[in-house]
């Protein structure tokens, strides 16, 4: 191997430990990350072969890969052709528009069946916490991908968000009787939460012909994670960029047969799609 | 059935991937995801489990790749029940191993004090009671008592700490496994190794003859029961009245050595003589371990 060869693969174990760390961290993988704790000043010039080098060392080693983390103005367009479905847009809707990748998150790349025998440790607040998401996801799946502000206070208040994530800390253990806006409040922490996790984004639609970013991750973030104090009028909860990477129209469309005690045959996967606005392919 | 020593490339990303799900996992658990992700279609049942002796290669296989990514399973043994504790740990200590972790700095400043203080409880007993956790959690952190309490909860789900010690808290075997170079490079003087099986000792019984050879409840025992008596390591005494430390016990302080130094290793212990303890704070090796002269009527 040449000196720039194992600069170049010094580098690329770099990249992987770093995707590891931000793994860890519950963090996606950020491009300004990248180039600030690995590259620290070398040229981007390589960046894609090192990408391809490091996810080739996840994979040999980890069975894990980078996957991209979806921009949130794919979002956007997204729900604007869903709500205007015609053949045409629903093929722009699966294709979305090209924007440059910024984040990632790593995706075991293992097949389903190894996964199952791994038996993977969840703690009871993980799988609360993931539950919970699924099933607000599924109901923003099932109405065309966009469900509006009230609707989804109403559901989660119904649901019950789970109580690590809906309360202040100290007040984990709750009260016995919640009053109206107690319930109100530990619904709209819930969402909120989910917001934060990138499962899911609040947005406007652009019903006035103008693009308009909503209430997303980055955008809770910067406002301190209080939503800024944006008024609801026309804004819909859809789902986030982490939701896109971590659940497949399918596995979603299994979800719900499982909720409702349903078989997941092809009829009913055909009726999921209709309610999500699109074909869903089955393998 | 005779498990390979060797994993596929699958089994062994499997494995990587259950390893790093688990954070802190026991060798029963780590022996039985082996058997799940070893076990082939010929299998004869589907809990086949791994056995002991076969576990050594496969860690020997995972460290050999994951060495070029910094990362080495390491384990540490649960001083009183004897199971052995396993967590894939980085090693090398950089800023990106700073950047891994899930807790705010806010909690990882806690979590830092929490840990020092107990390691270096003069008393030697590597604990802290609760109430003074929680208080000195408030102070670096300003949350509330019960704020802290949670974080304290949290910090032992995950295996950091131990609050489950009839009101201490005490180091997790994740603390032990993952900061035992941290410990040996900045607070040597507080590392105590077991004579028995040289592996870190913060609680256990010290030789109250010699004054030089610690060892783990689980070591002890072990001795004990093998031998029908506690024999010291160091100096070949039986040991009758031994010095406990670890959670609400009367603990060993630790102390200054005598002029001359001493080496910080435990496994050097049987070269000393007994040493008068200084007056001064303890800043050197506490290999020597010191009974105060007032302490004579102890009745262990």
């Amino acid at each position: 191997m040449t000196d720039d060869q194992k600069i170049n693969e010094r580098t690329a174990t770099d990249l992987v430990r770093y995707a590891l760390a931000c793994h860890a961290s519950g963090k996606p993988i950020k491009r300004e990350g990248i180039r600030a704790q690995v590259l620290t000043g070398a040229s981007s010039r390589g960046f894609k072969p090192l990408m391809d080098r490091a996810n080739e060392l996840l994979e040999q080693n980890f069975g894990l890969r980078m996957v991209a983390l979806p921009s949130h103005e794919k979002t956007l367009v997204e729900i604007e052709t869903a709500t205007t479905a015609t053949p045409t847009n629903t093929q722009q809707k699966a294709n979305g528009p090209k924007a440059a990748v910024n984040k990632w998150v790593l995706q075991s790349v293992l097949p389903d069946e190894a996964r199952q025998k791994l038996e993977l440790a969840q703690t009871e607040e993980e799988q609360s916490i993931l539950g919970f998401a699924a099933m607000v996801l599924s109901l923003i799946f099932v109405s065309n991908m966009s469900v509006n502000v009230d609707q989804l206070i109403l559901y989660v208040r119904k649901l019950g968000p789970p109580a690590c994530i809906s309360a202040p800390a100290d007040s984990r253990s709750a009260p016995a009787h919640a009053s109206d806006a107690q319930m109100e409040q530990a619904a709209r922490e819930a969402i909120s939460y989910l917001v934060r996790q990138g499962y899911v984004d609040k947005v406007r639609l652009a019903s006035a012909g103008r693009h308009t970013v909503g209430e997303t991750q980055a955008t809770q973030q910067a406002d301190g994670g209080g939503g800024g104090g944006e008024s609801d009028e026309g804004m819909v909860y859809t789902w986030g960029p982490q939701a896109r990477v971590e659940f497949q129209p399918l596995d979603m469309a299994r979800f719900i047969a499982a909720a409702t005690g349903q078989e997941c045959t092809s009829e009913f996967v055909k009726t999921i799609g209709r309610a999500y606005g699109s074909n869903i392919a089955e393998p | 059935m005779p498990m390979a020593l060797t994993l596929s490339a699958v089994a062994q990303q499997m494995l990587v991937q259950w390893c790093m799900a688990a954070q802190i996992f026991s060798e029963p658990a780590f022996r039985q995801a082996v058997g799940r992700v070893g076990s082939s279609q010929a299998a004869e049942t589907d809990d086949e489990v791994c056995r002991q002796e076969e576990i050594q290669p496969i860690v020997e296989q995972i460290n050999s790749s994951m060495a070029a990514f910094s990362l080495e399973l390491r384990s540490c043994m649960d001083q009183t029940s004897g199971e052995r504790m396993w967590s894939l740990v980085n090693t090398n200590a950089d800023d990106m191993f700073k950047a891994a972790t899930k807790y705010t700095p806010n909690e990882l400043a806690m979590l830092k004090a929490l840990v020092e203080g107990i390691f270096t409880d003069a008393s030697g007993n590597y604990a802290m009671a609760l109430h003074d956790a929680l208080r000195l959690g408030s102070s670096i952190t300003t949350v509330s008592r019960t704020e802290a309490e949670a974080l304290v909860r949290r910090f032992s789900r995950d295996g950091w700490l131990d609050d489950k010690r009839e009101g201490f808290v005490v180091l997790g075997s994740r603390a032990i496994i993952e900061l035992q170079s941290v410990f040996n490079l900045g607070f040597g003087d507080y590392v105590r190794l077991c004579s028995l099986c040289k592996e870190m000792a913060t609680r256990g019984l010290a030789c109250s003859e010699c004054l030089e050879a610690v060892v783990h409840p689980y070591c002890a025992e072990r001795v004990a029961e093998a031998s029908g008596q506690l024999t010291c390591p160091a100096c070949h005494q039986r040991i009758r009245q031994p010095r406990r430390f670890g959670p609400g016990e009367r603990g060993v302080p630790h102390s200054a050595p005598a002029a001359g130094g001493g080496e910080k290793n435990g496994s050097d212990a049987e070269e000393s003589d007994i040493e008068q303890a200084s007056e001064e704070p303890a800043t050197q090796s506490i290999k020597r371990l010191r009974i105060n002269d007032d302490d004579d009527d102890d009745g262990d």
